[in-house]
């Protein structure tokens, strides 16, 4: 039978005033806050709340790859293991891994490996858990970020970070940071990923329609986004290791 | 590499159980002593109620979604309530993946008849029409940190979640199923409220709220669900024994230190206040 109340797409995307539904500029992302550390058992980890998205990533690894016949004698491994909790979306998800959680998992562990230097690790494994408890559009984006603060909190050596974002189209206008109600009745959608040793696109899918023209504004404005998320990670590794003066921390609560 | 510690070595566990002779804990505790709690209700936007619990260092996030079905047979004007639980292999190098083994479904089937014979949840409120829809109710329990204990911090977490409940009131009418504009909340749907408390044994000590070292070196554990005044449920697991004397002391134990828990962590100001 239906749930009672049904999960309905508004017609318009864009409010009288301009503004996007939940009151944002065009080029405006939501609200993100990012913690290393925040699981003792892992190697490594982070907690990312983006938007009404909260996610946490675990880094356990380099270690014995299970089951054996996996292991490779010239470099390690990586594995990733995006999942959603049955209760993050509207209807509850199945909890067993579905196509969309496997497919998704691949592209991540893809997103990542180029940050890596998997060769210093032959017969070994690092294996990334993304537990997404709460989803609202863009968790691939906001894995693949909090899944590469966790890989630096567990100090295993990178080449730089990567960040994500989806960037889209929204009643014929371009925007950043698709929200789930523009993502699923918006027009087009592009999550995007760079690293940043480089400066090179590490994820990219597409789905919708765009002329030549909005995919090199796309490309834009995305970038721009992506070294403000950049700037997030950055500084809350860095949180980690700040230390207080006796009595500061006093002050500040 | 993280030390993978599945089998203890002698020398920990005589340290372990050389302290709990003289009453003390690793970490400092007495021997009924919890550690502490932290609470947080309705943290996740997407579902119908939430709790975001730790214990010492163990974490469980439990969300509440919900289902319209049909009763069983034998109960017709019944809401029905689901408690599942995911050690994720994110919260301890001791977790695997695959589908849920034995650990977990222990976990849920303890915490679950922890609340069924409480009387916990008023099943009646959750009948939209007899013999023909009633809710079913999903408590989905996910373990973000294991540092021990993963019993009581689920039957917490399961409490405050339902107390956190908003669940959109559904009514049958001409066109089927409609929503009312309200919503049923923790206060028309928990009647009781029941604690479940797990003791670990090493030897002949017995001791509350065993962390991770502790729960690894337990040759046994027994868990004790509780309500203000009774007994509702009991739980014997690992390969020991415990003698009678011991089951008669912690039954007494457990509705003491239950009441003092209850006190402390005053769990019916984690109710929803929307209607």
């Amino acid at each position: 039978m239906p749930l009672i109340i049904k999960d309905e797409y508004p017609e318009k995307l864009f409010r009288e005033d301009g503004k996007r539904l939940d009151g944002r500029e065009l080029n405006e992302l939501r609200p993100i806050k990012m913690e290393v550390d925040v699981i003792k058992s892992a190697d490594g980890s982070a907690y990312l709340e983006w938007g009404n998205n909260k996610v946490f990533a675990a880094v356990y690894g380099p270690r014995e790859v299970h089951p054996h016949h996996l292991a490779k004698p010239d470099k390690g491994i990586l594995r990733v293991f995006y999942r959603m909790a049955t209760y993050s979306v509207f209807d509850r998800k199945r909890p067993a891994p579905g196509r969309r959680e496997k497919e998704i998992s691949m592209i991540i562990s893809d997103c990542l490996e180029p940050i890596l230097f998997l060769e210093l690790y032959p017969g070994t494994s690092f294996e990334v858990f993304i537990e997404v408890v709460d989803a609202d559009g863009g968790t691939r984006c906001a894995s693949i970020t909090a899944a590469a603060l966790a890989l630096a909190d567990a100090g295993i050596p990178m080449k730089s970070l990567v960040s994500a974002i989806a960037v889209g189209k929204i009643d014929g206008k371009q925007v950043v940071d698709l929200s789930g109600i523009e993502d699923k009745a918006g027009d087009a959608d592009l999550p995007i990923a760079i690293t940043w040793y480089n400066e090179e696109i590490s994820l990219l899918q597409f789905d919708g329609d765009m002329d030549l023209d909005e995919m090199t504004k796309f490309l834009d404005i995305a970038k721009d986004a992506l070294s403000k998320i950049h700037q997030i990670q950055l500084d809350s590794l860095k949180s980690k290791y700040i230390t207080l003066k006796e009595g500061e921390g006093e002050k500040k609560r | 590499m993280m030390n993978v510690k599945r089998i203890v070595s002698r020398i920990e566990k005589n340290y372990i159980l050389s302290n709990l002779r003289k009453e003390e804990r690793i970490d400092g505790r007495g021997l009924w002593e919890y550690r502490k709690f932290r609470i947080e209700s309705d943290t996740i936007s997407s579902a119908e109620g939430s709790a975001d619990v730790t214990l010492g260092d163990t974490r469980i996030i439990t969300g509440l979604k919900y289902d319209i079905g049909q009763p069983f047979p034998d109960l017709p004007n019944e809401g029905v309530c689901t408690v599942m639980a995911e050690l994720l292999p994110l919260a301890s190098p001791l977790f695997e993946r695959g589908p849920p083994d034995e650990q977990s479904i222990e976990l849920a089937r303890v915490v679950d008849r922890g609340i069924r014979h409480a009387d916990c949840i008023q099943t009646q409120k959750l009948c939209i029409k007899e013999k023909e829809a009633v809710y079913i109710l999903f408590l989905d329990m996910y373990v973000i940190n294991h540092d021990g204990n993963l019993i009581d911090t689920g039957g917490v977490s399961a409490i405050t979640t339902l107390l956190s409940a908003h669940l959109p009131e559904g009514i049958i009418g001409d066109n089927g199923l409609e929503w009312t504009g309200k919503y049923l909340t923790g206060d028309d749907l928990v009647n009781e409220l029941p604690l479940v408390l797990t003791y670990g044994k090493i030897d002949d000590i017995i001791f509350l709220d065993p962390n991770l070292p502790e729960e690894l070196v337990c040759e046994g554990k027994i868990s004790i669900s509780v309500t203000e005044k009774k007994i509702t449920s009991i739980q014997k697991s690992g390969a020991t024994t415990f003698s009678i004397d011991d089951i008669k002391m912690l039954g007494k134990k457990t509705l003491e230190i239950s009441q003092k828990l209850r006190k402390e962590l005053n769990l019916l100001q984690y109710k929803t206040s929307i209607k």
